[in-house]
């Protein structure tokens, strides 16, 4: 699993496809703290969206880094496809985790902020960004090339997706008239309005735990369903 | 010879379209059996179940050497491999398993025997397909291997390049692999292959391979006096052609085995005969160009 995780990491590299959303990443955080001072939610509201696109991005091209010829001979070698997949999303989540850190500690460091964030301001910031993070990557893995075989798809399977997802945020009242169907939907709304909170917060309420944790079990539930259809798809 | 690997009625269908039907063979140690067939009748599909990256529908493939290690080479090289053959095989060794040391060595050795040394910090993507092919074998040769199945390796390969790597093939086997694969050229099998099977109707059938000189006959013409008697060389010459000449001796067109040649020149000098031509006959091979 270690050697596994070392090859793809080395491969993921070599191939430059990280430069892109990376640079853009980069800029995007540059540029928005450009002036100061900055409210401290709210811009790690904008950051957090900025990183849900991006790690689609970065997801997509992880996920398709490898020659898919040399794909099926690693998987052999792996002994099974399951701890293959499973090392990509383990990239994807640790690129997700260390962009999310450079996202909360930047502007602090810095010092962008209008006043001192605090310990709530950083923990809240760092879900913020790591759930919409993981969120992303569940989305979009779905439509990597193992079950979307049409590259042009992909692309705009994951655009749409991720889009779709920060609209119900705003269209949030007019899906409320079905019932339940907000549940079925991407939670990222959930963030977004927990963000929008006045920055004089000083505790963090227990209904915010909460909806993190709902973000991350959806999550999970949406890379359940990729093995489960990759399995059932296997050996044809 | 002791067998390797037993298919047993294996069938495969996708959808609707059945691909293997019941098929049954064996492969025993140090041979190079060749799969051949039209495109699309399912050699590649065979050899995906015997290496074990799909399920056929039904049917075994029972293994007879305990712990039976397949390495398999895929019809597709993968093109785009960011890293020498030092590094990538290091790291398929690595992700199977194999500790360092054993490894490192594995890698030299296998470096050596495919004459990569030169090359062993050149990055893939700049080989050629010669080259590129020749890795991909070495990767499925990592791991302590009995039986090596390549999908078409010498396809897109020029005759030079062919010919080398039918060169290592062939030292493969004498260093005690057993190799299936699949080709479309019918010029390299003849030096290289120990049998062929042909897939033709989702069956499987044995051809008997023209490498074999007991399959190849000459052709032989003479003259001989007509008073002698030819009992003696009969059994094993089979009489094509018999015609009477002005001198009123016969002249005979005969086929004999290549393996009965030299004794059917000797027996048929011993009486009298003259021979006016000899030459090899190779119906085996002009059947056999017609299966593709
Ligand atoms: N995954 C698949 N799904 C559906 N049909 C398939 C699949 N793979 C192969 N086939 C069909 O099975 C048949 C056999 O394919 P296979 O690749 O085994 O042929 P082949 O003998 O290797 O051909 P070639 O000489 O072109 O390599 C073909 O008709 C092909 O269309
Ligand atoms: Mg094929």
């Amino acid at each position: 699993m270690m050697s596994l995780l070392h090859y793809q990491f080395s491969n993921y590299i070599r191939t430059y496809k990280y430069l892109p959303p990376f640079f853009i990443f980069i800029l995007c955080t540059v540029v928005n703290y450009a002036f100061v001072p900055n409210p401290i939610l709210d811009s790690y509201s904008f950051t957090s969206t900025l990183l849900f696109l991006l790690m689609g991005w970065f997801t997509v091209t992880i996920f398709h880094a490898e020659d898919e010829g040399q794909k099926v001979i690693t998987i052999l070698h792996a002994k099974g496809q399951n701890v293959y997949f499973v090392t990509l999303y383990l990239i994807c989540i640790v690129i997700g985790f260390c962009l999310s850190c450079v996202s909360v500690l930047y502007p602090i460091i810095i010092g962008a902020f209008g006043e001192r964030p605090s310990l709530w301001h950083i923990i809240l910031g760092f879900l913020a960004h790591f759930s919409l993070s993981i969120l992303a990557i569940a989305l979009s893995a779905i439509f990597t090339r193992e079950l979307v075989k049409n590259r042009q798809n992909s692309w705009w399977g994951v655009l749409s997706i991720l889009i779709i997802s920060l609209a119900i945020a705003s269209l949030k009242s007019v899906i409320l008239q079905v019932k339940g169907l907000l549940w079925l939907l991407p939670p990222v709304h959930l963030s977004l309005e927990m963000m929008s909170s006045d920055d004089s917060i000083n505790v963090i309420p227990a209904g915010f735990y909460w909806q993190f944790i709902w973000i991350f079990i959806y999550s999970i539930l949406v890379i359940w369903l990729y093995f489960f259809i990759l399995n059932r798809k296997k050996k044809m | 010879m002791n067998t390797l690997m037993e298919v047993q009625n294996i069938s495969k269908q996708y959808k609707t379209k059945k691909v293997l039907d019941n098929i049954s063979f064996s492969i025993y140690g140090e041979e190079i059996v060749a799969l051949v067939g039209k495109n699309g009748s399912g050699k590649s599909t065979l050899l995906k179940i015997i290496g074990g990256i799909i399920d056929s529908d039904s049917g075994a493939v029972t293994r007879h050497v305990q712990s039976l290690k397949i390495g398999y080479v895929p019809e597709i090289t993968p093109s785009h491999v960011l890293f020498t053959p030092e590094e990538y095989l290091f790291h398929m060794g690595k992700i199977s398993g194999i500790p360092r040391k054993p490894l490192q060595e594995k890698i030299d050795q296998l470096l050596e025997i495919f004459n990569m040394l030169e090359a062993r910090s050149t990055r893939i993507t700049h080989f050629s397909k010669g080259m590129k092919q020749k890795i991909m074998i070495m990767q499925a040769m990592l791991e302590e291997t009995h039986l090596l199945i390549l999908d078409e390796p010498l396809s897109g390969l020029d005759p030079r390049a062919q010919n080398e790597l039918e060169k290592t093939l062939l030292s493969l086997k004498e260093k005690g692999y057993s190799i299936l694969l699949t080709c479309h050229e019918t010029k390299l099998l003849e030096n290289l292959v120990d049998r062929i099977l042909l897939i033709e109707g989702s069956q499987v059938k044995q051809l008997e391979s023209f490498s074999e000189a007991s399959n190849q006959n000459n052709q032989i013409v003479f003259e001989f006096p007509s008073h002698k008697s030819l009992d003696s060389v009969l059994s094993f010459i089979q009489i094509n052609q018999m015609r009477t000449l002005n001198n009123g001796n016969q002249e005979l067109t005969v086929t004999v085995k290549s393996r009965d040649t030299d004794k059917a020149l000797l027996a048929l000098l011993q009486h009298e005969a003259s021979i006016k031509e000899l030459m090899p006959l190779n119906s085996k091979k002009e059947q056999f160009h017609t299966h593709f």
